[in-house]
């Protein structure tokens, strides 16, 4: 820096015509622009998107999944362009959790969101999301900061004169600009983060109407429904690059809650052999083509303990890229075993995807078990208590 | 407790089966709701209207708004009394009323209405039912709508049970022994762990619910004193105890620092005159020091 002020007091003196051009520029040296149409210089305007950091093992785009414990588990975070596939807990109560992580840490990112489900409404789903751990000296030394601001501009600096004319630079810490951020359970967002994101609602009773006959060779008509909803959203805001944007770049992030439940009109839950089979993996098929052609990444919660047909189940599973299973100890026997006394289930992470990789980031921990705190949602390995009771 | 089923609004499931039946349970719960001023909905489809009103005394059958289905449910007299447009219809027509104030919905059977009408259907159809409070802009807990189902578990496999549960809010399941009938209640709260109860009762000619101790002679179900606890050392899948070759592999390894014996024995004798030192520890606000938090079960 010294060196550029060195430069800019030079010109400066000698009154050359670059002065003039440089009147709104501290130094000569002037950067030039990322080429509109240019495509090499893509990586680098990727690596912007607030949220997202490219993976440390194959540079693949990631994004948080709002639980710092599982992005580590998943090697990082969850690729932009796949899905997240979450099989419910049977009671559902740990894995709206998950989801609402998700879709919280997409608010306070500054993703656009897409919440989809056919049991509540996404209005509410919204309104129940876990309120962010923003450090409290943050805040307060921003709302300082703030105030302070109007006044010390005027002050000039004795010693480091040269830096008067930088630009002032906002030493705001940015909760946007970290990866992954620690939520309390106990409290709700607070509604001005709501209001300030952007998001789309699919609601299935209020888009389907219920008199329409379904032809059951082809794809469920909710399905078809919430692809097109997704499709058009796509491509009218722009994450498949389809129009050229002007403004920054940014990260669809899909909650589809419930898939495969019989209120999405899928019949995979309650007999074995139904005739729409394939509706669901086609559904799966269909959306994760649109999600590769797209900036987005998406998370589904399915019931699996329900379907009846075990081969639905090894396809769905398939056809998704990153799977984690939640098996709650609620009425099973290992209830009482004593070696999970202190957690609420396990966690099994099934599947991770290798993304234009040849190996998979599978890592070495197998005994994963949840804990739902008060505040806060972890996973632990089974043996961290098991060796503390021992020695 | 069995009197605060219809407390929580949503499906309520009574499963029943062919030793401990049901329908006197779901006349009993009607015949509460009408006592409380509620207006009560009844989609009769198995038993005829006048063998499900016996019993009733006459000012609780004044209340009760009968819709059949058992006399002609497929609409072949063509008459103006039979519901048009079959199960799905009478359904749907029960969605769409407006009359304002709390609602008691019994269908009198959900099996029934399994056996006639595709599964996925009747599960949104119910979903809509249980959910109309929140459509009438705000859910006061007067407003709710409960919606009764009776279910005989013995008809269906376990996909459409499945599929049923994990939609209602209170699943009822009807067993007994020694001649008493008993409730194992599962309250399913949105978010919060489901809790479950056992409650004994019997049912007064008049369908009025008395709820017992337990059957005197029956000893409770203890877990047997005599099976062994479960040992947690078994099947895991990191090694605990070490062997005796692996402990000596262990102490013979050489430590990667230095530690001779003369500075083992300094640290090991407490210098003079060093006070011992105790640390006290307050939790702060920031600390989540408890498991279990009686304040959970708070609904605030």
């Amino acid at each position: 820096m010294a060196a550029a002020a060195t430069c800019s007091t030079g010109t400066r003196s000698t009154g050359s015509m670059v002065v003039a051009a440089s009147r709104n520029n501290v130094t000569s040296f002037q950067r030039r622009g990322p080429r509109t149409s240019g495509t090499d210089s893509g990586c680098s305007r990727l690596v912007s998107i607030s949220g997202t950091r490219p993976s440390v093992r194959n540079g693949q785009l990631l994004v948080s999944t709002g639980l710092p414990a599982l992005d580590q588990l998943l090697g990082g975070g969850l690729a932009v362009g796949t899905v997240l596939l979450i099989e419910e807990d049977k009671y559902n109560i740990y894995s709206p959790l998950l989801f609402k992580y998700f879709l919280a840490e997409g608010i306070v990112t500054g993703h656009t969101l897409l919440v989809a489900s056919a049991k509540e409404d996404p209005a509410d789903i919204l309104q129940e999301l876990p309120a962010p751990l923003l450090d409290d000296n943050c805040k307060k030394e921003c709302d300082e900061d703030i105030c302070n601001h109007k006044t010390e501009s005027n002050v000039k600096m004795k010693i480091a004169w040269r830096y008067q004319l930088l630009p002032k630079i906002e030493a705001r810490p940015v909760s946007s600009s970290r990866f992954g951020h620690y939520y309390d359970v106990s409290k709700r967002i607070p509604q001005e983060l709501i209001e300030a994101s952007k998001w789309h609602g699919f609601f299935l009773p209020e888009k389907i109407s219920s008199t329409l006959n379904e032809d059951p060779c082809s794809l469920n008509h909710g399905y078809i429904k919430l692809l097109q909803f997704i499709q058009n959203i796509i491509y009218k805001e722009g994450f498949d690059g389809s129009n050229p944007q002007k403004k920054q770049k940014n990260i669809l992030r899909i909650g589809i809650q419930n898939l495969g439940s019989p209120l999405w009109g899928d019949d995979i839950c309650w007999t074995e052999n139904c005739d729409s089979n394939c509706s669901l993996t086609k559904f799966l098929y269909m959306l994760r083509g649109l999600l590769r052609t797209s900036l987005s990444a998406c998370i589904i919660t399915v019931p699996t303990h329900l379907i009846q047909n075990k081969a639905i189940i090894a396809r769905v599973t398939n056809l998704s890229d990153t799977v984690v299973g939640l098996e709650s100890f609620i009425g099973s026997e290992k209830e009482t075993n004593p070696l999970y006394k202190d957690y609420h289930g396990l966690i099994h992470i099934r599947q991770i995807p290798q993304l234009n990789n040849l190996i998979c980031d599978v890592s070495d921990v197998k005994d994963l078990a949840f804990k739902l705190k008060r505040k806060l949602f972890t996973i632990e390995g089974t043996w961290v208590q098991a060796l503390v009771r021992n020695y | 407790m069995l009197e605060s089923l219809l407390a929580l609004g949503g499906l309520v499931l009574l499963r029943d089966s062919v030793e401990w039946e049901g329908r006197s349970l779901l006349k009993a719960l009607i015949k509460k709701s009408a006592l409380c001023g509620e207006q009560v909905h009844i989609l009769g489809c198995e038993v005829s209207e006048e063998e499900f009103r016996e019993g009733f005394d006459s000012n609780i059958n004044s209340r009760l708004v009968y819709h059949d289905l058992f006399r002609d449910p497929l609409n072949w007299s063509k008459t103006g009394e039979a519901l048009p447009g079959g199960p799905l219809e009478a359904l749907r027509a029960l969605c769409r009323r407006t009359d304002p104030g709390p609602v008691t919905i019994a269908l009198d059977s959900l099996s029934w209405l399994l056996l006639h009408l595709p599964c996925t259907t009747l599960c949104q159809t119910l979903h809509t039912l249980s959910r109309q409070d929140s459509c009438h802009g705000d859910s006061s807990p007067g407003e709710q709508v409960h919606v009764l189902g009776l279910l005989h578990e013995e008809l269906h496999g376990p996909g459409p049970l499945g599929a049923l549960s994990s939609l209602a809010q209170t699943e009822v399941t009807l067993s007994g022994a020694l001649g008493q009938a008993s409730a194992h209640i599962l309250y399913r709260r949105p978010q919060q762990r489901p809790s479950h109860q056992t409650q004994w009762f019997s049912i007064l000619p008049d369908f009025s619910l008395e709820l017992q101790r337990g059957p005197p002679l029956e000893s409770q179900p203890y877990p047997d004193p005599h099976t062994p606890s479960m040992d947690p050392t078994t099947h895991l899948t990191f090694n605990l105890r070490l062997s005796k070759k692996e402990r000596e592999a262990k102490d013979s390894l050489t430590l990667p620092f230095q530690f001779s014996s003369e500075k083992q024995q300094a640290l090991l004798c407490p210098g003079l005159g060093q006070p011992t030192s105790h640390i006290f520890y307050e939790p702060d606000a920031y600390d989540d020091l408890d498991q279990e938090d009686p304040d959970d079960d708070l609904d605030v």
